[in-house]
C-alpha cells in the first residue's frame, strides 16, 4: 500500500511538473527557439511514453520510427485530403497506426528480445522503403511534401497556441497511460514481462495483452509523429530514420525504464544535455557522449534517474547505521 | 535465352559473394551467441571498423590489400575483448533487454568515434586486381570475388579445425554446450567469453577487409544493414548453428541479388527483412535450428 505521505508527495511533485511546464514558456518570454525546443520535448514525451508502456510488458521495440513515421504521413494524408482540421487528423492519424501497429503487432507478440527487436527494426526499414519506392506516387518519394501545420503561423503567438495544445496532449497521454499502468491491464502485462510462464498459470493470455500494448503503444507513437509533423509543416521519409527508432528507448533507459516518470524526465534531461552539448559545439563528440553514458547508465544505475533518490537514500541509511554502530559489525 | 542464362549467373554470382560477407558476420554472432547466449547488435561496427583499419593501413603501407587480413583480424580481435570485458561483462545474465540496449551504446560510439578520426564521406579503395575477368562460359567473374570467395572458405576451415581440433576450440565447445558443466571441468568461462568475442569481432573484421578490397564504399554508418543482414541469416540458419549461418548466408545473399534485380535496388535491404519475419512467423526458431526449451 501507498503511504498517505508518499502519496502526497506524488501529488506535490505532479503539481509542480505542471507548474513548471505551464509557466516555462512564460519565462522565457516567447524566445521562439527555447519555445521550439520545449514543444518538441513535449513531443518526444509523448514519444517515448509509448515506447516505454510497450517497454512496460517486455518487448523492446527498435523500429518505433516505423509509427512515429505512419503517424506523421497518415494523418498530414487525412488533413491534406478531407481538409480535417489538423487536431483531428493527429487522432485520425494515431487510429491508422494503431491499426497498422496491430497487423504488425501479430507477428511480432509471439517473438522475445532480440527477435523482436530485429522485426520490429525490420519494419521501419520495409515501411521506409514501401514510402520511397511503390507509394512514391502519394508520400512524393525522398523529397516529401508540406503538411499542414497545428496552428497557422498567421495567428500571432501561434508558438503558444502550439505549445499549450500539445502540453495538453501530453497530460492525456500520461493519464491514460497512467490509469492503464495501474488498471488489471497493467498488473498482466506486468505479470507477463516478470513471468510469462506464472503470468500464463494465473490464467493471463499473453498473446492477447502484447497485442493489445502494440496496438495502444502504436497509437501514441503515432500521434507524437503527426504533432512532429504538424509542428515542423514538412515530411520526408527521414522520420523512418534508426535515430528517431533510438531517441525514444535512449530517453526512457536514462529517465528510467517501465515507470510513468523516466520517460518524461529523461527525455526533458536527455534534451537539454544533447542542446548543451550542441551549444558547445561538438558534433561527432555528443553521439559518444551519450553512447558511453548510455553504457554507464544500463550498467551503474538500471532503473534510471527516477531511481537515484532511492539509492540516494539507501546509502545514506547504510551509511547512517553504519556510523551508529560500528563496534557490532 | 543464352544473354539471360548469363545474366542469371552473373546475378547468382554476385549473390555468393555478398553471401561470403553475411557468413563471417553471421559465424561470429553466431559463435558469441552459443557461448555467451548474447546477440550483438553492434556487430556490423565491428565489420565498418575492419573496413577503415584496412583503408588506413592500406594508404599507409600499400601492402596488397589481402595481406592486410592479417592485421585487421588481430586488431579487430582486440576491440572486441576490450568491448567484452567493458560493456558485456557487467550487464550478462541482468535481462536480454539490456544487452540489447547496451548495443545501441556502442553502435553510436563506434560510429561518431569512426566519423570523428576519419570523417564521415563515404570512401572507396581499390584493389591492385581490379579490372581483371575470368570468362566462365557466358559468365564473366571479377578475379577479386574469387578471391573474397577463397579467402572465406579458408577461413571457416581454419575455424572449424580451429574448433575441433584445438584445447582451446574444444573448451569454446564445451562453454557453448554446457556453461556450468563448462565451470565445473576446471574452464574460465569468462576469459572463453572473452575470447570468443574477440573471435567473433576478428571475424567480423576480416569481413570488413573483404569489403573494403571488393571496391565496395564505405561510410561510418554502413555497419548497421549487414549486421542485420547477419542477423537474418542467422535466423535462416537457426541460432547457434554454423552449417545453418553458412546455408542462410549464401541464401540470403542469392535472395537479395535476386530481388534487386527484379524489384528494382531500393528493395535490397528491405527483402532480408520480409525473409526475416517470414520465416520468424513460420518457423520461430529458424530454419534449420531446433526448438529451444
Amino acid at each position: 500500500m501507498i503511504s498517505p505521505l508518499a502519496f502526497l508527495r506524488g501529488r506535490a511533485c505532479i503539481l509542480i511538473a505542471g507548474g513548471i511546464a505551464v509557466l516555462t514558456p512564460l519565462a522565457i518570454s516567447g524566445n521562439p527557439y527555447y519555445l521550439t525546443v520545449l514543444t518538441l520535448i513535449l513531443i518526444f514525451i509523448i514519444y517515448s511514453s509509448a515506447w516505454n508502456f510497450l517497454a512496460y510488458s517486455g518487448q523492446g521495440s527498435l523500429g518505433h520510427a516505423a509509427f512515429f513515421g505512419l503517424g506523421g504521413y497518415t494523418s498530414s494524408m487525412i488533413a491534406l485530403s478531407t481538409g480535417a482540421p489538423p487536431i483531428a487528423a493527429t487522432f485520425l492519424g494515431g487510429a491508422v497506426t494503431a491499426g497498422i501497429g496491430g497487423l504488425i503487432g501479430l507477428t511480432c507478440v509471439r517473438l522475445k528480445e532480440w527477435f523482436l527487436a530485429m522485426v520490429t527494426f525490420g519494419f521501419a526499414v520495409i515501411i521506409q522503403t514501401l514510402t520511397v519506392s511503390q507509394l512514391a506516387p502519394f508520400t512524393h518519394g525522398w523529397d516529401g511534401y508540406a503538411a499542414p501545420r497545428l496552428v497557422s503561423p498567421e495567428i500571432p503567438g501561434y508558438l503558444f497556441i502550439e505549445y499549450y495544445v500539445i502540453l495538453a496532449m501530453v497530460v492525456l497521454t500520461l493519464g491514460v497511460l497512467a490509469i492503464l499502468m495501474r488498471s488489471r491491464f497493467g498488473l498482466a502485462l506486468a505479470a507477463i514481462r516478470e513471468n510469462e510462464l506464472e503470468a500464463r498459470a494465473a490464467g493471463i493470455n499473453p498473446v492477447k495483452f502484447r497485442l493489445f500494448a502494440f496496438i495502444i503503444s502504436a497509437f501514441f507513437a503515432g500521434v507524437a509523429g503527426a504533432l512532429e509533423i504538424c509542428h515542423f509543416g514538412y515530411i520526408t521519409p527521414e522520420i523512418y530514420g534508426i535515430d528517431l527508432s533510438f531517441w525514444p528507448i535512449i530517453y526512457s533507459i536514462t529517465g528510467g525504464l517501465g515507470t510513468l516518470a523516466g520517460p518524461v524526465i529523461g527525455t526533458i534531461v536527455v534534451t537539454i544535455f544533447w542542446d548543451g552539448l550542441n551549444a558547445m559545439g561538438l558534433s561527432y563528440e555528443r553521439f559518444i557522449v551519450i553512447g558511453v553514458m548510455l553504457i554507464l547508465i544500463i550498467v551503474f544505475l538500471p532503473r534510471g534517474i527516477v531511481s537515484f533518490p532511492s539509492k540516494i537514500r539507501e546509502f545514506l541509511q547504510k551509511r547512517l547505521s553504519r556510523g551508529k554502530e560500528p563496534e557490532k559489525t | 535465352m543464352d544473354g539471360n542464362i548469363g545474366i542469371i549467373g552473373q546475378v547468382a554470382f554476385w549473390g555468393l559473394y555478398a553471401g561470403c560477407i553475411y557468413i563471417l558476420l553471421a559465424t561470429g554472432l553466431n559463435l558469441i551467441f552459443g557461448v555467451m547466449k548474447v546477440v550483438n547488435f553492434a556487430h556490423g561496427e565491428f565489420l565498418m571498423l575492419g573496413t577503415y583499419v584496412t583503408f588506413m593501413l592500406f594508404t599507409i603501407s600499400g601492402f596488397n590489400p589481402y595481406v592486410l587480413l592479417f592485421a585487421s583480424i588481430p586488431i579487430l580481435m582486440s576491440v572486441g575483448i576490450i568491448v567484452e570485458r567493458l560493456c558485456f561483462r557487467p550487464v550478462l545474465g541482468t535481462g536480454k533487454l539490456n544487452e540489447i540496449f547496451i548495443s545501441l551504446g556502442l553502435i553510436y560510439i563506434f560510429q561518431n568515434a569512426v566519423a570523428l578520426i576519419w570523417t564521415d564521406e563515404w570512401k572507396t579503395m581499390r584493389s591492385p586486381f581490379e579490372g581483371i575477368d575470368i570468362p566462365l562460359g557466358p559468365v564473366q567473374l571479377p578475379l577479386d570475388y574469387l578471391i573474397i570467395i577463397f579467402v572465406t572458405v579458408a577461413i571457416l576451415i581454419g575455424l572449424s579445425l580451429f574448433l575441433g581440433r584445438t584445447v582451446l576450440g574444444r573448451k569454446i565447445r564445451a562453454t557453448s554446450q554446457n556453461r556450468k558443466g563448462a565451470m565445473l571441468m576446471g574452464i574460465n568461462v569468462e576469459r572463453i567469453d572473452m575470447l570468443t568475442f574477440g573471435i567473433g569481432a576478428g571475424l567480423a573484421g576480416a569481413a570488413g577487409t573483404l569489403w573494403a578490397v571488393s571496391g565496395q564504399v564505405f561510410n561510418p554508418y554502413m555497419g548497421s544493414i549487414p549486421a542485420i543482414k547477419a542477423f537474418a541469416v542467422i535466423i535462416l540458419g537457426g541460432l547457434g548453428s554454423i552449417p545453418g549461418a553458412i546455408a542462410g548466408g549464401l541464401l540470403l545473399g542469392l535472395a537479395e541479388n535476386f530481388t534487386a534485380f527484379t524489384l528494382g535496388g531500393s528493395w535490397k535491404d528491405a527483402i532480408s527483412f520480409i525473409v526475416l519475419i517470414i520465416v520468424l512467423v513460420v518457423r520461430p526458431t529458424g530454419l534449420f535450428g531446433e526448438a529451444e526449451e
